[in-house]
């Protein structure tokens, strides 16, 4: 009895003495995990480029979250799900999310069908969901109070890219759109915007298959009477190969034509490797630049994905490191992961993250519920072939009109 | 409204696209031809092309006219080892068609087009690639029609291809012995033709076709994954318009099919492009099911 008595007081001072020496970090680890399911496009037909900047930049978080000793002395475990771009597999994911692996919330998804295809069920069983990366206004039109959303919104976009036509003095606009709620919902967003601020735009809009190949047929028309500006509305792969067969007809960017990218694909790990000559004098609306101000936390964030990947940051990065801070910081502020609790600890959030200050807007009506309203973006120029983001030419800082008198238009 | 010059760029960049269509096509046809069987892994032969053609261009840094060949020998390498393990069961052992495992063709090649799109998806990465130009000048006008450089050398390319091809087929000795092999397998297998290495020799040049025609597309629609898939819906549209087994029947659907989809998507809508063959395909199943070329009955 004394030897078993003696052992086990031995091995309580042995397991006191390791807990000592690991930490908090070490208590973590040793906890029940807490699971947070990742729905991300990891195969085509979706966008793997930016499913691995999502996964890249969630990674990058949560490691930096799980070596300080996790949340409420618990690690945080991804579970990841391959959605492959398709609303039908993106539903079926999440339902084996929350009723296999039991996770407590969701984050990750980048394309806005599919989150419009994630939320109902996220919604059914009443499970918070960070929207990273869907901009379709129609995600936040649901008002469903279990989805946030510190991400962009066509609205804004579209407000930005009216301002930067009428500014441009563009009197005729083509945009070409992807057949998604994402391309079309920001397309007619244009169309409304321009409606309001500068009604003498002509504008027109074009669908074009986000699984296709050759656009040519689609875009021969404009070479006869070339528009003002040409807003590209898509998502890469196909985005890419619409950029390049634009410049290839001489459509745009030209002389007479203004080529702007409302997708904020130029800072994409592999947009140099797939568009040439095309994107030189580009505009592009962006939600990061490397001049931009940045708070301390995402500088961090920056430097550590950076040493993992060898890329240089990306908007996407920061999204998807936010998307999990924002979920880590309400369980801690909930104190345990019940949803209701989850949820009404993300409402009352005010929090600095990788971007400013995020906090969600409690309006319910129309895009800006539970949305992140303030989010800061930038417009650039790209002005030379495999130019670097940094020396991109910034035309217009966060928070102030764009300066049409830093453009540089394209020679032919 | 009509215009003469938007007419004649629709006209012309069809007539390319249709060239790169009969690239795919004619091996679908010759596939067809001889073993009676759909290749559904055909458009994966189309990404080997596309991946060896830029990978290794880009790795190596060789000049793309040398990297070309180099892409139909991979396509070609892979469909005659497709042949050899995967295409032997059907007829090794069988001197008649009707005892042939249709059923298994379809499997074994559907099977295979999925075990390499998810190969080269995990072994090359997702990420899409571009391949580099043939020329490196980036448009050339041509009176009204402004193309690109590449666009215009790729087709060039294909349309000799094509040509050496129909040439080797109607007047080389392997080509006499694959057209008899086509006509009858039995009765070219009692006069002394070897079947057996005409089917290989047909996998592999049809491999190398469909390959060399994912080499010469790269620098314009950018390799991913699943590259494949949408030319291989093509080819198998224009081998039943053509006439199944028909070469000339396959070029020329090919160059039809590319100027309709060309003009359609500009007069009628874009949005419908990618039907317009399939409605094509269903008046012809309707009034025509033979194709343009096709015979009505083959056995002898």
């Amino acid at each position: 009895m004394l030897r078993q008595s003696s052992r086990y007081w031995r091995l309580a001072g042995l397991a006191a003495l390791l807990a000592g020496l690991l930490g908090p970090a070490g208590a973590a680890l040793a906890a029940e995990p807490i699971k947070i399911g990742v729905t991300i496009a990891m195969s085509p037909p979706g966008s793997v480029s930016q499913g691995t900047q999502v996964r890249d930049g969630t990674d990058v978080a949560v490691k930096m979250i799980n070596d300080a000793g996790g949340v409420l002395g618990r690690p945080i475990e991804l579970v990841y799900e391959d959605t492959q771009g398709l609303p039908e597999k993106a539903r079926a994911a999440v339902e084996k999310l929350i009723t296999s692996d039991h996770v407590v919330a969701l984050t990750g998804e980048h394309q806005s069908s599919n989150v419009l295809a994630e939320i109902e069920v996220a919604h059914r069983y009443h499970i918070p969901y960070i929207n990273v990366n869907g901009w379709a206004d129609a995600i936040r039109e649901k008002g469903y109070v279990e989805v946030f959303n510190p991400n962009n919104y066509n609205t804004r976009v579209a407000v930005a890219m009216a301002a930067a036509m009428k500014a441009l003095g563009a009197k005729r606009v083509i945009a070409f759109c992807e057949n998604t709620d994402y391309g079309v919902g920001l397309a007619k967003g244009l169309g409304e915007q321009l409606k309001a601020a500068a009604p003498e735009i002509d504008y027109k809009y074009e669908t074009l298959d986000r699984a296709g190949k050759d656009f040519l047929p689609a875009l021969l028309p404009l070479r006869a009477n070339p528009p003002d500006a040409v807003v590209e509305i898509m998502l890469p792969p196909a985005a890419y190969i619409v950029l390049n067969q634009l410049y290839e007809q001489g459509i745009a960017p030209s002389a007479k034509t203004w080529l702007y990218d409302a997708s904020g694909i130029a800072d994409y790990p592999d947009f140099w490797q797939n568009v040439g000559d095309g994107a030189k004098d580009m505009i592009v609306f962006g939600l990061y630049h490397p001049k931009m101000a940045m708070p301390e936390l995402g500088k961090k964030v920056a430097a550590a994905y950076t040493a993992k990947t060898k890329n240089e940051p990306s908007r996407l990065l920061f999204q998807a490191a936010d998307g999990f801070f924002v979920l880590a910081e309400a369980i801690k502020a909930a104190g345990s992961t019940d949803p209701d609790a989850m949820i009404k600890a993300l409402e009352g959030i005010k929090w600095t993250g990788t971007r400013g200050e995020i906090s969600f807007s409690s309006e319910k009506s129309g895009y800006r519920y539970h949305q992140w309203i303030d989010i800061p973006y930038v417009t650039f120029q790209i002005t030379g072939v495999k130019q670097p983001m940094a020396d991109t030419n910034l035309v217009q800082e966060a928070g102030k009109p764009l300066d049409v008198g830093k453009l540089q238009k394209p020679a032919m | 409204m009509l215009s003469l010059s938007l007419s004649l760029d629709l006209l012309v960049n069809g007539l390319i696209i249709g060239l790169f269509y009969a690239l795919m096509a004619i091996g679908l046809s010759l596939i067809f031809g001889i073993l009676r069987i759909v290749n559904f892994a055909h458009g994966e032969f189309y990404m080997v092309g596309a991946y060896a053609y830029t990978l290794i261009a880009l790795a190596f840094g060789l000049s793309p006219w040398l990297t070309l060949p180099l892409a139909f020998a991979a396509g070609a390498a892979v469909g005659f080892v497709v042949e050899r393990l995967l295409m032997r069961p059907l007829y090794a052992g069988y001197t008649s068609w009707g005892l042939m495992k249709d059923e298994y063709a379809v499997i074994v090649t559907f099977g295979l087009s999925l075990l390499l799109i998810n190969l080269v998806d995990k072994v090359v990465g997702p990420y899409g690639y571009r391949g580099p130009s043939l020329v490196q000048v980036s448009r050339i006008a041509l009176g009204p029609i402004m193309i690109s450089g590449h666009r215009l050398i790729a087709a060039a390319v294909a349309l000799l291809v094509i040509v050496a091809v129909a040439l080797f087929i109607r007047y080389s000795f392997w080509g006499r012995q694959i057209r008899a092999v086509a006509q009858n397998r039995l009765g070219a297998s009692l006069a002394g033709i070897d079947t057996a290495k005409a089917s290989a020799i047909v996998f592999a040049l049809a491999g190398g076709l469909a390959a060399l025609a994912g080499a010469l597309l790269s620098p314009i629609f950018n390799p991913t994954p699943d590259v494949g898939v949408f030319p291989a819906i093509k080819s198998y549209v224009i081998v039943v318009l053509g006439g199944m087994g028909s070469i000339p029947g396959s070029i020329l659907a090919s160059l039809m099919l590319g100027v309709l989809e060309s003009f359609g998507a500009v007069y009628i809508s874009y949005d419908y492009r990618d039907t317009f063959g399939l409605a094509i395909l269903i008046l012809f199943l309707l009034f025509r099911p033979q194709g343009l070329f096709g015979e009505r009955e083959r056995e002898v």
